[in-house]
């Protein structure tokens, strides 16, 4: 490519690298800067001082990451073996599973949410069989607690993980999979040796997406965790919305980026070192 | 039809910029308001938006929701679209403090005989709304707080708020303090009655829609929640002893143009005369600041509204001096008591 070729280019981009900018990047770096600033004081870590002294939101923090990494397991738990389950299907059932993991994209996620509480509440579909069958005497109390969180939360975030695991699984030859079974290998050995490395680029790559998606979760945290599973957004909520100080929101809100950014660097170092 | 329209427009045009041009007299044909949506909207709507369409042609247009932080915005942007803000009687004083709101010109309103609490300097008190006792019909009946935090002699779930302005005072109540003693509020005390019970509250709310419905469906049996979302539904049974009485009000927004400010000055004016107020009562059972309204109601549902004779003296009245003081600190305490969970 020469130089005037690479011009052009910047050219057609510009604009929505401005839109980008403007529209996008500026109020958050306002909004991060926030916390550094004070009007009439001019710089101050005076908020990130606060956060110190009293840790309670800094203990929400890290109760946040702790369940975004419990739903992103049970996400991975339930998603993988799915994504190869739809792998094998013939193509008309492979392309319903598609539809019916992609159609709660489709139902708003409010619904969704509160539909959990029809399937899993105390008279819900779910304790009124267990009762009925004589499993349980008292109701299991599958929602408002961390439970609860988990199921909804894997439930709207299943489809991030499923479909890049199903791209990368259809795009795996066949015939390295025979070839290592002509050689002699046993299923486990091949599925450990030759299918699961495979794999393992688009399930690290879905599965960080999963969990970052998990740490700025708010609807089913407040819906289906009863207001008993404090998470950072709910938190944020508080802050900008009722208290209101911003400053100390936008000091939570750069910790919360920062530590996924160091999430995804140590994702990319990962990453590196395995396709070396 | 065009051509009719056209003309009306260019007729009306100059006499528009004399009014404009008349100063403080002059008002907008349209203003803005934010306020806390839902039922309490359509009361609005039916009992002051409309009749001051009828009488004065202005139109109000109506957003929600009202959260502080959206006001905060709204000023600190320097788009000052909305005119009038519903805000808490503790938000109005937060407000006051982060310099969001303008004082109101009470001159200007004229209004109709007021609760000297609704007439703040600030604010205009529009709504009197109760938190309360509820409970799903069938449950054992609880007669005081010291009752309904009693886990062993009323079992069943709680549902109770997630905002320590309404959660904290109850359960102070439930150690034996009176209402004329609630404050200054022993926090300390409050948390410590919670931790007894926070086992069997199985929801802590965050939208006033949730009790109810929770109670319905049998996920809790007792609530502390808002009266007008529970009175007179055959589900549930309520108590309004040692209920929290609040007013909900009107603030004008800072910065906001003077012709859109005389609007809302009459819009204010309306939410004054008792014959609004029956009507916005029709739509939720909330009533309006006129000490003149209780003849207005229906005598067979004198006993849903927050400011009746026999409810407004069984109910403590909510301290929002004592809340902006000590709110934010208060509100670290009942994070930290989230996590204990």
């Amino acid at each position: 490519m020469n130089r005037q070729e690479r011009s052009t280019g910047f050219g057609f981009v510009a604009p929505l690298l401005v839109l980008m900018v403007v529209a996008f990047n500026a109020p958050i770096a306002y909004m991060l800067g926030l916390a550094f600033w004070d009007k009439g004081q001019g710089f101050t870590l005076e908020h990130y001082q606060g956060l110190l002294e009293a840790p309670v939101y800094l203990r929400v923090l890290g109760n946040t990451m702790r369940i975004a990494l419990i739903a992103t397991l049970a996400n991975v738990l339930i998603g993988y073996p799915l994504a190869h389950w739809m792998r094998g299907l013939q193509n008309r059932a492979r392309l319903v599973a598609i539809a019916l993991v992609v159609l709660p994209f489709w139902v708003s996620i409010l619904v969704r949410t509160y539909s959990w509480i029809v399937v899993l509440g105390n008279a819900g579909l779910v304790n009124r069989a267990l009762q009925w069958s004589g499993l349980t005497e008292q109701p299991v109390q599958f929602l408002y607690n961390e439970l609860g969180v988990t199921i909804g939360m894997a439930n709207v975030l299943l489809p991030f993980l499923v479909l890049p695991l199903f791209a990368a699984m259809i795009r795996i030859d066949d015939r390295l999979l025979q070839a290592a079974a002509s050689l002699g290998a046993p299923p486990r050995t091949i599925f450990w040796k030759v299918y699961f490395p495979l794999t393992l680029p688009a399930l690290a790559a879905g599965t960080l997406l999963v969990f970052i998606l998990c740490l700025g979760f708010y609807i089913t945290p407040a819906i289906l965790g009863g207001g008993r599973v404090p998470m950072i957004s709910n938190l944020l909520d508080t802050l900008i919305n009722q208290i209101p100080r911003w400053e100390q929101a936008s000091a939570i809100s750069t910790i919360l980026l920062v530590v996924s950014l160091l999430i995804f660097a140590a994702y990319r170092r990962l990453d590196r070192t395995a396709s070396l | 039809m065009k051509r009719r329209t056209f003309v009306g427009a260019a007729a009306s045009l100059p006499a528009f910029s004399i009014l404009a041009a008349g100063g403080a007299r002059a008002q907008s044909k349209e203003i803005r308001m934010i306020e806390s949506g839902g039922l309490s909207g359509d009361s609005i709507q039916v009992g002051y938006i409309d009749p001051l369409k009828a009488k004065t042609g202005i139109t109000v247009v109506r957003e929600s929701p009202s959260s502080l932080g959206r006001l905060r915005a709204l000023v600190e942007s320097g788009q000052t679209s909305a005119t009038m803000f519903e805000l808490g009687s503790g938000v109005v004083l937060q407000a006051k403090k982060l310099g969001l709101i303008e004082p109101i010109d009470w001159a200007a309103v004229n209004p109709a005989a007021m609760f000297p609490e609704a007439k703040a300097e600030y604010g205009f008190g529009y709504q009197y709304f109760s938190t309360i006792m509820a409970w799903r019909a069938g449950a054992k009946e609880p007669k005081n707080f010291t009752e309904f935090f009693d886990i062993k002699a009323f079992p069943g779930k709680r549902c109770l708020p997630d905002y320590p302005h309404y959660c904290l005072p109850f359960a102070v109540q439930a150690t034996g303090v009176p209402i004329d003693k609630l404050f200054p509020l022993d926090v300390d005390t409050a948390f410590k009655k919670l931790d007894e019970i926070k086992k069997e509250v199985a929801v802590w709310w965050k939208a006033g829609a949730q009790p109810p419905q929770l109670m319905k469906d049998n996920e809790v049996q007792y609530s502390i929640c808002w009266s007008g979302r529970v009175v007179g539904d055959p589900a549930f049974g309520l108590n309004f002893a040692g209920g929290k009485a609040d007013l909900s009000f009107f603030g004008i927004v800072k910065g906001s143009k003077p012709e859109d400010k005389a609007a809302a000055y009459k819009l204010m004016h309306e939410m004054s005369l008792p014959e609004n107020q029956a009507k916005a009562a029709g739509v939720i059972s909330y009533t309006g600041p006129s000490p003149d309204l209780d003849a207005l109601l229906p005598k067979d549902k004198l006993w849903q509204f927050p400011t009746s004779k026999q409810n407004k003296a069984v109910q403590y009245f909510e301290n929002a001096e004592w809340w902006a003081e000590n709110g934010e600190a208060v509100n670290k305490k009942w994070e930290a008591f989230k996590l204990s969970l």
